[in-house]
């Protein structure tokens, strides 16, 4: 059910990444929709299928972007499997906790995106790049972070309903 | 078999097939799966895009009548004061063509041939300045071929699907236009730096340059067609230590607020192995 909804759920969010998304910099910055909703489904505790749909979600991506096809897909698994790593461990301690852990993904999601701009194409300054690209990026992840892990939780719901005892 | 050691192992295989992906799609061995996957995502984004710039159209135009009325009115005088321009180019054009024909000038240039795309959505990475566009090799769009909007150059094809494309806009880092500074007739290569600004780098130290000079494609290299407005000059950065001198340019086309880009159809650009 989760793979049913999900992968037409992040095609979509791709679609509104490129036509829309561009519209809401800060800086040269924007959110990724993307990455939110794969890292928050794995925040809520579904390792595994969010690691199945951050290869989904990075394919489309990068079938909507200049990347080779692969790069953001190998990305998110890793960042999803890092998120997994540490599971209930400490950032369920704690509501702001999913902070950290989207500061983290959203960080290693730019770095690696950028390794990959700088081994294709030309030379550039990290540094600036940092400024206008990750950092501004980041910090509008961080503040979509909260409301995308709400959705999530909701959506897990709706598709998993609690057992109630009659 | 534990819970840390299945999510491992599932990660390392998804960043292999992953990792397989990319191999055989820079080997070009995916080309036809993508076309097919696009071919509903294209159509899906354009479908969103229209309606989002109609949306978007709405909500930053004049709220009320009035301000439209006066709009209206700034319109038609405009469209006064250029009509009048188009008269007066139409009888220098006339004196133009008995000039060369008097020379005997060869007219080599082929007139251009234009198609006209909606631009659907632009590059999901920050890190690459691209815009793509509904239209692809369904419609005889080439890689190469180069993008323009009425006031100059917007960049050219890098990647053809069948029902879209995607434009390197002049503002990629990644892209080499070689351009010619009006005036001072100076060859420079244009260089846009990741601030956003577009820089003309390689100008020769001997040429003197002035802010306000118009900058063109100089087709040296055959990837861009000559004559096409790329910009004006706003400062000049020289320092007699350097073998080159560089300009910081304007460009005519606002890179930002693409919605419609003519590609030049007929142009074929040369490539490195001389084919065409």
């Amino acid at each position: 059910m989760a793979y049913i909804v999900g992968i037409p759920l992040l095609a979509f969010l791709s679609i509104l990444q490129s036509v829309i998304i561009s519209d809401i910099a800060f800086i040269d910055g924007r959110p990724d929709l993307v990455l939110l909703a794969v890292i928050s489904w794995a925040i809520i505790g579904r390792h595994k299928e969010s690691m199945v749909l951050g290869f989904f979600g990075g394919m489309f991506l990068d079938l909507l972007s200049g990347l080779p096809l692969g790069v953001s897909a190998a990305n998110l698994i890793l960042i999803t499997y890092l998120v997994s790593f540490s599971e209930g461990r400490f950032w369920e301690s704690h509501f702001l906790m999913p902070l950290g852990v989207g500061l983290i993904s959203s960080l290693l999601f730019y770095v690696l995106q950028m390794t990959t701009v700088f081994i294709i194409g030309p030379s550039f300054d990290p540094g600036l790049m940092f400024i206008r690209i990750v950092l501004p990026g980041t910090f509008l992840n961080l503040l979509m972070i909260l409301p995308t892990i709400q959705l999530a939780n909701a959506l897990d719901r709706w598709m998993r309903p609690p057992a109630v005892r009659i | 078999m534990n819970r840390s050691s299945t999510l491992l192992l599932l990660a390392i295989t998804l960043i292999l097939i992953a990792s397989g992906i990319l191999v055989l799609s820079l080997g070009g061995m995916l080309d036809s799966a993508q076309d097919l996957i696009l071919r509903p995502i294209s159509a899906i984004q354009s479908w969103i895009s229209v309606r989002y710039t109609a949306l978007s159209d709405l909500l930053s135009s004049p709220g009320d009548l009035q301000s439209l009325q006066a709009r209206n009115t700034e319109l038609e005088v405009e469209v006064a004061q250029l009509q009048q321009e188009i008269i007066g180019l139409r009888e220098e054009i006339a004196e133009t063509e008995i000039l060369a024909a008097l020379l005997n000038y060869a007219r080599s240039k082929p007139e251009n041939r234009y198609m006209a795309a909606d631009v659907i959505g632009v590059d999901t990475s920050p890190f690459i300045r691209s815009v793509w566009i509904g239209r692809g090799s369904d419609d005889g769009i080439l890689a190469g071929m180069p993008a323009i909007t009425e006031r100059g150059l917007a960049g050219r094809i890098v990647e053809v699907n069948a029902t879209s494309a995607r434009i390197q806009l002049i503002s990629d880092p990644a892209i080499a236009v070689n351009v010619l500074l009006q005036n001072s007739r100076a060859d420079g290569v244009l260089a846009p730096q990741r601030t956003g600004e577009l820089w003309i780098d390689l100008i020769n130290q001997d040429a003197q340059i002035s802010p306000g000079e118009i900058v063109i494609t100089s087709g040296l290299g055959g990837r861009f067609p000559p004559d096409i407005p790329v910009g004006e000059v706003i400062s000049v950065r020289k320092r007699d230590f350097e073998l080159f001198q560089q300009a910081v340019i304007q460009p005519t086309v606002d890179i930002t607020n693409l919605d419609i880009i003519l590609i030049i159809t007929n142009f074929r650009p040369f490539l490195l192995d001389g084919s065409e």
